[in-house]
């Protein structure tokens, strides 16, 4: 007796539950049932298992019958000519979907020549195997599997086209790459028609090659050259928003050019971009600090003096302004409404990011890497032809994570550039490395993909022949530009008095408890005490009862709430937060007394 | 300055007679710490930097005749702290010279030494409450094997104030005061995990050989008590990993060199190398109030003397509270509370005082030393 299970549930139970199982995937084949159907006969719980329900995840997959796979040639010659689609071949049961339950019991082969008698199914492509992700990454069969993750995770923070009407989205973090181009290297995935719009990356010489140290550690040299030229070049845009709120009282935020008597009105230099409807006015060139969005609000507490005043409440400034350290072409504006009817009005600016020290970059092989030097292209190294590489690769990223998809890619580039062709970098069923070197040769290049090399700056020979080829560089979403923040002096908290914290706020470069140890342990104690006067004050206090007292620094006197006006103030130094700390201390009960020493 | 007696000796015999005593001298005074110096926080940089290097799991060698003691982190961890339960104790037995030689001799010694429990030699049992009794039946073999016999079980088990039979392969026991079968069965428990032979605690022993040839004994599970009482037993070299136990027995000292041993070992195993005198100064703190003390809320952070200090560490609401119960004054010696109220460390450049002789008036010093109760 077995049991049968629809959806996980007890439906019903049958004699034999591999002839049921069979019959059920029969039936599908033939079109009696949904293709999404799957069915399953576990021998162990003696159960038929068969799955209807939505969010399983499916296999197209080709059925193979004694060892012939039923999608014949004859049927891909259709399917060429347009004569068959793929649910014609769905429907005659020739290709079907399985699901993970049922792909237990399927025997799956993954090319026709390794087809027996035993197995179910054929993959459609060996590429199949991979993510649409990873099947956009060449050679990846030839790669250590923990390489391909990191490039997935690579090509994902890939800055290309992501989307083709960029220019009207109102994205957060939206980058797009000026120039964009078609991988040499590709793989069948690229075939798709809609990588062909969304492409990332760019085809760059490389030479792997240690050079004046500057791409040690996994940092990477661009040739400023070609970095003038427009490589690599990216916009950035940075969506500002503003809504009108209602507030009770039937007051509201307004969008205007701010009057002058407005509570916290900036110069009028600030609000010199905005257009009579209190925005700024597209192809705007502005610069952090200049208002982008002007607007007023009503004030937020009313006083008993405003009352009797006659005329307008005096409004407070509440403008929009372009962020600090950021500026930039005002790309639109949108004017529109929320769904409660309030005015909304966003704007979108436009910067540029040219390559600079620091950006990241990484190829489709899980090797990526920051910029450590911009070179001019008289001080690049440059072949016997005159080839001058855009990137230099340090060569001891490799040994030791052993991409070697990296460096097929680094060779069939170069015979695709060479030969004026793409190149199939397909996993498993890809040109294979013998063929692209003996092409590489017959092109009057060594086998190896080697040249001789000369020294930009001496044009000395180098002593070693540099590997040097083209290949897909991908920038990634890190810049600097976004990044970059320090600060001498600047805003504090309200309550600690200490240095704010996060880029945003222009905060402070922490130095934490483990920094503070370094310097104990040096010895180093004027110096560590400097470190933490961020915050210090002077502290009047009691020397008789040893509670902090009140005082007056301009008239140099003061008084304590225990001992009175006569009672003997003195002035200590102390940081701000150990001062909250005894604050806090009298708070719950505790007496904190200070006795002074004889110094003070 | 006044060199030790000992250096100059010792600095004779490889120097000569004649040798210039200055260059001792300089020798000395390089390698003295400079006054001033956190020696302590040094040591801790010194230990947690390397540690950070270890991998948190270390290997497990199942199944081989290899007795497997914790390594790496946790053991560093279990250390420092000074667990009282160690996870892995074991103990190195090292034999008299007479013994050591022969491994037939060894491995009596090593069988007697594994703790042999009832329920090892029992096969199956079963209760009967009408008649009060428990019938265990022995396994002959096993019994064998170790050397015992019927009569060596059933007088262990008439300790326990019960009447034991003997009848062919079953012993049966009875209980007259048992009168439900819970009663039963805790007796029943008893007697299982009663010791028949062997040491308590050591539940394996292995048997190694030196490069000398000579036998030594490792056992896992520790009891220096027992196994020191033994007269093949090499009581000077024989040691257990585990710290409390050996402050115990051999007392504060010798527990303070198995501290600096088992941390140097344990960061050796893994390949990095920390100066020994950073391990002395922590095995030295640890053991400096004559009973072993881990470093921690329990230990010695936790019995800071100044208040501030321990607040900062953990739990300082309870520090606090106390402190204002029990009167107490926070000097302001310590790095911690110093840094919590920005006053200069009593450390390095902070540790010197600059005194100007004024003309007249008195010097102006504005660094307040300001104490609290």
């Amino acid at each position: 007796m077995t049991f049968v299970f629809v959806n996980g549930r007890l439906c019903g139970k049958t004699d034999d539950g591999e002839k049921l199982c069979s019959q059920i995937v029969s039936d599908r084949r033939k079109g009696m049932l949904s293709s999404n159907l799957n069915v399953r006969y576990r021998k162990d719980a003696d159960g038929v298992f068969i799955n209807t329900d939505g969010g399983r995840l499916v296999r197209a997959l080709i059925v193979v019958k004694n060892g012939k796979p039923l999608v014949t040639s004859d049927d891909i010659n259709l399917l060429e000519a347009n004569h068959l689609s793929w649910d014609d071949l769905v429907a005659a049961g020739k290709i079907e979907y399985l699901d993970a339950d049922e792909e237990e019991d399927a025997y799956v082969a993954l090319n026709e020549s390794e087809l027996t008698n035993e197995h179910t199914h054929l993959e459609i492509s060996p590429l199949s195997v991979f993510g649409t992700q990873a099947a956009l990454l060449p050679f990846i069969n030839h790669s250590n599997a923990h390489r391909n993750v990191t490039a997935v995770k690579s090509v994902q923070q890939g800055v290309g086209n992501y989307s083709t009407n960029y220019l009207i989205r109102m994205d957060n973090d939206s980058m797009v790459a000026i120039d964009q181009q078609m991988p040499i290297v590709k793989t069948k995935m690229y075939e798709n028609e809609s990588f062909k719009t969304h492409v990332f990356g760019q085809n760059v010489v490389v030479a792997v090659v240690s050079y004046l140290g500057y791409n040690m550690d996994d940092a990477i040299i661009i040739n400023k050259s070609s970095v003038d030229r427009g490589l690599f070049r990216a916009m950035f845009f940075r969506p500002y928003k503003v809504e009108e709120t209602k507030y009770i009282g039937g007051q509201s935020d307004v969008v205007t050019i701010p009057d002058k008597d407005v509570i916290g009105y900036r110069s009028e230099d600030a609000y010199k971009f905005l257009d009579e409807d209190g925005i700024a006015f597209p192809s705007a060139h502005v610069e952090s600090g200049d208002v982008l969005i002007g607007k007023v609000s009503p004030p937020r507490f009313v006083s008993s003096i405003d009352k009797f005043r006659l005329g307008v409440q005096k409004q407070v400034e509440s403008s929009i302004e372009c962020r600090t350290g950021e500026n930039g072409i005002v790309e639109n504006v949108y004017v529109t409404s929320t769904a409660d009817g309030n005015k909304y009005v966003s704007l979108k600016v436009r910067q540029e990011r040219r390559v600079e020290i620091g950006d990241k970059f990484g190829s489709r092989s899980g090797q990526k890497g920051v910029v450590g030097m911009l070179f001019d292209e008289a001080d690049m190294p440059f072949t016997y032809s005159g080839i001058i590489p855009d990137l230099i690769f340090s060569p001891y990223s490799l040994p030791t994570r052993m991409s070697m998809a990296y460096l097929l890619e680094l060779l069939s580039g170069k015979v695709g550039a060479l030969g004026g062709r793409y190149v199939d970098g397909t996993p498993f069923t890809g040109e294979k490395e013998e063929d692209i070197r003996r092409e590489l040769g017959s092109y009057g290049f060594r086998e190896s993909g080697v040249e001789t090399m000369y020294n930009g700056i001496t044009g000395e020979e180098m002593k070693i022949r540099i590997f040097i080829g083209d290949m897909t560089y991908i920038r990634l979403k890190h810049f600097v530009a976004n990044k970059i923040q320090w600060r001498a002096r600047g805003p504090i908290q309200l309550l600690t008095r200490q240095p704010t914290e996060g880029k945003s706020k222009s905060g402070g470069l922490r130095l934490g408890e483990m920094e503070k140890d370094c310097f104990v342990a040096y010895g180093a104690a004027m110096s560590l005490k400097e470190r933490f006067d961020s915050d210090k004050i002077p502290v009047p206090v009691c020397s008789k009862c040893g509670m902090t007292a009140v005082y007056n620094f301009r008239k140099r006197t003061g008084y304590c709430a225990i001992d009175g006006e006569d009672a003997p103030i003195k002035l200590i130094e102390v940081s701000a937060s150990f001062k909250i700390l005894l604050d806090e201390l009298k708070s719950v009960g505790i007496y904190p007394r200070i006795i002074l020493g004889k110094k003070v | 300055m006044e060199i030790p007696e000992k250096y100059v000796k010792a600095f004779r015999e490889k120097h000569g007679e004649n040798a210039e005593i200055s260059t001792l001298k300089q020798i000395y005074e390089r390698s003295l710490i400079t006054p001033g110096e956190d020696v302590g926080v040094i040591a801790a940089q010194s230990i947690g930097e390397a540690s950070t290097q270890l991998t948190l799991r270390t290997k497990h060698a199942a199944g081989l005749t290899v007795i497997n003691t914790t390594a790496g982190l946790p053991r560093l961890v279990e250390i420092f702290d000074a667990k009282k339960e160690i996870s892995t104790p074991a103990m190195d037995i090292y034999l008299k010279p007479e013994y050591d030689r022969s491994r037939q001799k060894v491995t009596d010694i090593a069988n007697r030494l594994i703790e042999i429990k009832a329920k090892d030699l029992i096969s199956s049992y079963n209760l009967s409450l009408r008649k009060k009794e428990i019938n265990f039946l022995i396994d002959r073999d096993t019994l064998k094997a170790y050397g015992l016999t019927m009569r060596d079980l059933s007088s262990k088990f008439s300790k326990l104030k019960v009447s034991v039979k003997v009848e062919a392969d079953t012993i049966i026991v009875t209980d007259k005061t048992a009168d439900n079968v819970k009663k039963l069965i805790k007796l029943r428990n008893k007697l299982n995990d009663l010791s028949i032979s062997g040491v308590p605690n050591i539940s394996r022993a292995v048997i190694n050989e030196d490069r000398e040839g000579s036998l030594w004994i490792k056992t896992s599970g520790t009891n220096l008590t027992e196994v020191l009482k033994m007269d093949e037993v090499d009581q000077s070299r024989t040691v257990s990993n585990d710290i409390i136990e050996v402050s115990k027995i051999f007392g504060i000292e010798a527990a303070r060199n198995l501290i600096v041993e088992e941390v140097y070992n344990t960061l050796q195993n893994v390949g990095l190398t920390v100066d020994l005198r950073h391990i002395f100064l922590i095995a030295d703190a640890m053991c400096i109030d004559g009973t072993v003390k881990g470093i921690g809320r329990y230990g010695l952070s936790g019995e800071t003397e100044s208040v501030f200090a321990r607040a900062a560490f953990e739990i300082p609401l309870k520090h606090l509270v106390e402190a204002s119960l029990y009167h107490e004054t926070d000097e302001f010696k310590y790095v911690a509370n110093n840094v919590m109220s920005n006053q200069v460390i009593p450390i390095g450049t902070g540790s010197v005082e600059l005194v100007v002789k004024g003309r007249g008036s008195e010097s102006k010093n504005e660094d307040a030393g300001e104490n609290k109760e």
